[in-house]
């Protein structure tokens, strides 16, 4: 069965690259374009992983992360912040309030954004 | 070589031309000259008042003569913070400038080049070899625009002590195997061997591994670029106690002698290294240098010029 990624992106493109690249590898996408949608698609689609930007209207990837991370049904789900800001407190931020890594966007090539998520789901 | 430091380092602060082109003032607001004109005063002023007291006995003029030196200090003292307030501003603005523009910059870097990703691996039905080779270019030169942006926000962020690290436990040898086929393709358009030796056993250390990425990309780039057609670019690594090491070494251009205590400083770029190549803004090593030191090692390096370089960094290894 094919592994759920809930893609928490507000910019189009971004969020139809992802979509695509990782539909073309097999993955099975949900995508929401705020935080209130992303945080509620957290909870009644049951992703595997989420993908998830700190800049985001309605509610802010923090506060997205944080609801997430206090709800005890997805308490344990792994979550990649993927986003542009990378200064040492934004990463400091994120991992205290429990993301399982903190990605920069124009750093990564979807190719080795996959293979983190095959690598946090111990997929090959 | 201390006479050379004492004379560089005296030409350098009372060099007010040059200060002033480099922070940006006229040559009267520079804080060098403003403490000239300081000390110039005070010495007129103690003179004046050795003067006054003895060839006038009255108080008042003696009162006055004092009130109108401390009134004159007073105003080159206010001039002299201001001109520092006016840099120190005009720093911050350049600072947040250069760090605004280039996150700006990053989300449209991303779009384009994980379109032309998804494109070329998923969707290339259709397109030519020619097409797919233009494509690839255009990619090629959107990832160059991204390090470049990634390199300006990189200073910024050592600048303010905000540069952040994801550390994860990774073999050195692997990753230096990684960066050696990534810059293969540059060797041999350049005309230049390229070499590695590593150990046997893994060399693991805790460090980024984008960042290492970038580390290891600079040096190994500088030294092709900086090496004659038909050179030779070596690269040894080797565990010595509780550090690894690894030395890229060269046999291209070199650095004269009075340019290499500027090497690791930001936007340096030596005038045979721009004779060699236009490419390149000089923040390349200072980045670099940044890094290993933020992940607990050190980089250093030995040159002669038209002989070659060789360039050292040690890591602490992690055991187990």
């Amino acid at each position: 069965m094919s592994k759920k990624i809930l893609i928490i992106e507000d910019d189009l493109v971004l969020q139809n690259s992802l979509d695509e690249f990782l539909k073309a590898e097999g993955f099975e996408t949900i995508v929401a374009i705020d935080g209130e949608i992303g945080v509620q698609k957290a909870l009644t689609e049951k992703p595997d992983l989420i993908l998830l930007d700190i800049v985001l209207p309605k509610k802010s990837g923090y506060e997205v992360l944080q609801e997430v991370k206090e709800n005890e049904k997805t308490s344990r789900l792994p979550i990649i912040l993927l986003t542009n800001l990378g200064s040492l407190s934004d990463v400091e931020k994120a991992l205290g309030l429990g993301a399982t890594t903190y990605l920069v966007k124009a750093d990564y090539s979807l190719d080795e954004i996959t293979k983190k998520i095959k690598e946090i789901l111990n997929l090959k | 070589m201390l006479g050379h430091k004492l004379r560089k380092f005296i030409v350098d602060e009372f060099n007010l031309r040059k200060q002033a082109d480099e922070l940006g003032v006229r040559v009267w607001e520079t804080p060098s000259f403003l403490f000239i004109v300081m000390g110039f005063v005070i010495l007129v002023a103690i003179a004046g008042v050795y003067f006054i007291s003895n060839n006038y006995d009255s108080p008042d003029v003696l009162v006055i003569s004092e009130s109108t030196v401390v009134v004159i200090l007073f105003t080159i003292g206010n001039f002299i913070i201001r001109s520092v307030d006016q840099v120190t501003r005009a720093n911050k603005m350049k600072t947040e400038f250069i760090s605004i523009a280039s996150h700006q910059l990053k989300t449209p870097i991303a779009e384009i080049n994980w379109q032309i990703e998804l494109l070329l691996s998923k969707f290339p039905g259709g397109l030519s070899e020619k097409q797919q080779l233009l494509i690839g270019q255009i990619a090629h030169s959107s990832q160059k625009m991204a390090r470049l942006v990634g390199d300006l926000l990189d200073v910024v962020r050592i600048d303010q002590g905000r540069l952040a690290m994801t550390n994860e436990t990774l073999d050195l040898c692997a990753l230096v195997a990684e960066a050696i086929t990534n810059h293969r393709p540059l060797a041999i358009a350049s005309g230049v061997q390229l070499q590695s030796v590593c150990p046997v056993e893994a060399a693991k250390v805790l460090i980024d591994k984008k960042r290492m990425g970038v580390v290891l990309d600079n040096l190994l780039s500088n030294a092709i670029k900086y090496t004659n057609k038909g050179g030779k670019v070596e690269v040894f690594l080797e565990t010595k106690d509780n550090l690894v090491q690894v030395c890229v070494r060269d046999n291209g251009v070199g650095i004269p002698a009075k340019e290499q205590s500027d090497i690791f400083k930001k936007f340096f770029r030596s005038n045979n290294s721009m004779k060699s190549s236009t490419d390149g803004t000089g923040l390349g090593l200072y980045i670099a240098k940044n890094i290993l030191e933020q992940s607990g090692g050190k980089l250093w390096f030995k040159s002669l010029e038209n002989i070659g370089s060789d360039f050292f960094f040690s890591l602490p290894v992690i055991k187990n």
